[in-house]
């Protein structure tokens, strides 16, 4: 397999680490704002995602495996995080029933006001889209002019 | 082509563009779909900016590889945040995953590209996607449909990705001043500074000998450690992971089992308080 670039390559080294440095900004920003556990679980695994990329790149760069390496816990320790982190959402959705970060506001510092929803529109102005499938299991209606006739010969 | 700009306004601008457009398309309560196209508009500005801050590859193929992966990475990235449905969140972050994967096969690092696509995408998504499938009520949440301070986490994203790219930019803008050399060209440097002395005339040839040797293994070496993409990389990523780094392969293990039993002890604690907590609402209520 020919090598695409060469190794030691600032051009792929500038490109990868902006391409890290945009998913991890993007995590940090999933991170802050989103209220479910699970999408703010989702953001820092992106985080790590974008960390992932800045290493392998300056292992490219510097053509040793020392990111690689690292990456290879980073994958071990997101495995770990995950699994706990995921016990711990099945709890607490097990004690509020909600996959609400919010729902946790009790632990707050004393000090701190209570962050309060606004009220929310009923439904939403953009409706969401769910697929739509088609029901199986039917028979479907047999015509057997049809079944003969063919549309290409 | 785009008019002239200096690259620091073209980041400011790309940056700035991607900050409102998050804030437009994160979840915000009312949404309209003029705010969703206005937020759409300025992503696309903003990756355009961002393809032109980036640097040229050489080739177009390569150039053409690197963009495709790269923007199927950050765009279902930006996906996975924006996105109200959790489970689509998920997928998109599936997405995500293989232009991350991509971008490393592009990198040269095979077995993380593949070891991505099978330990994130197959074990740990499948994970979250079962978590939701356990504890997602049906339809969308009201949590799903706002979020926390929208405009000040983007413009902290948007401060935290100028100052990265800006640092990036300088890093690799001249390479002789920021970046340390690569370990092959060092080899190199040290073999040629050992065999100079060596190469002049009026020194005894058993002088000379082990200065051309050391050249002959440190180009050999050099050769070897520059090609990252050598048939046998795999191997050798195998042979450095149990080699210097064995006792941290080790102390991965651990890691893994102590997860694990961890994990099971916080379910097996948890269902005991919650059965404690029942009895106790129970009692209350009898009383």
């Amino acid at each position: 397999m020919m090598p695409l670039v060469a190794a030691g390559s600032t051009a792929l080294l500038h490109n990868a680490l902006l391409v890290g440095a945009i998913l991890f900004a993007l995590g940090l920003v999933g991170i802050l704002t989103r209220r479910n556990l699970i999408v703010m679980f989702l953001s820092a695994e992106l985080m790590l995602q974008g960390i992932s990329v800045s290493l392998v790149a300056w292992s490219r760069y510097h053509g040793d495996f020392g990111g690689h390496v690292l990456v290879i816990f980073v994958l071990t320790v997101a495995a770990c995080e995950a699994a706990v982190a995921l016990v711990f959402v099945l709890q607490a959705f097990a004690r509020t029933g909600r996959l609400d970060a919010a729902a946790w506001q009790a632990l707050r510092e004393a000090t701190l006001p209570r962050a309060v929803d606004h009220a929310l529109p009923a439904s939403d102005a953009i409706p969401p889209r769910w697929p739509r499938l088609a029901r199986a299991g039917i028979e479907p209606p047999a015509d057997d002019a049809a079944a003969l006739e063919r549309e290409h010969v | 082509m785009l008019p002239d700009l200096s690259p620091g306004v073209l980041l400011a601008g790309a940056v700035t563009a991607a900050a409102a457009s998050l804030w437009l398309l994160l979840p915000r309560g009312a949404e309209s779909r003029a705010a969703r196209w206005l937020g759409l508009v300025l992503g696309a500005v903003a990756l355009a900016g961002l393809v032109a801050a980036g640097r040229r590859l050489g080739s177009l193929g390569e150039e053409g590889v690197f963009l495709t992966v790269a923007l199927v990475a950050v765009v279902s990235g930006a996906a996975t945040i924006v996105t109200r449905s959790p489970v689509y969140s998920a997928i998109w972050f599936a997405l995500s995953l293989a232009g991350v994967a991509g971008v490393l096969l592009v990198l040269g690092a095979q077995f993380l590209g593949v070891a991505t696509i099978v330990v994130y995408a197959g074990a740990i998504l499948v994970m979250f996607l079962f978590v939701l499938m356990l504890a997602q009520p049906s339809g969308l949440a009201s949590y799903d449909r706002v979020s926390n301070e929208p405009l000040l986490s983007a413009v902290a994203g948007a401060v935290l990705l100028g100052l990265l790219s800006l640092s990036i930019g300088r890093l690799s803008s001249d390479a002789s001043c920021c970046a340390p050399p690569t370990r092959a060209a060092a080899v190199v440097t040290a073999a040629g500074n050992a065999v100079s002395p060596g190469s002049r005339r009026g020194l005894s040839e058993d002088t000379m000998k082990p200065g051309a040797e050391a050249t002959g293994s440190a180009q050999a070496a050099a050769g070897d450690a520059a090609d990252p993409l050598a048939v046998d990389q795999v191997a050798r990523l195998g042979g450095e992971l149990f080699g210097r780094h064995l006792l941290a392969v080790e102390v991965a293990g651990v890691l893994l089992l102590a997860a694990l039993i961890g994990a099971i002890a916080i379910v097996a604690r948890g269902e005991a308080a919650l059965e404690d907590d029942r009895r106790l609402a129970a009692e209350g209520s009898r009383r």
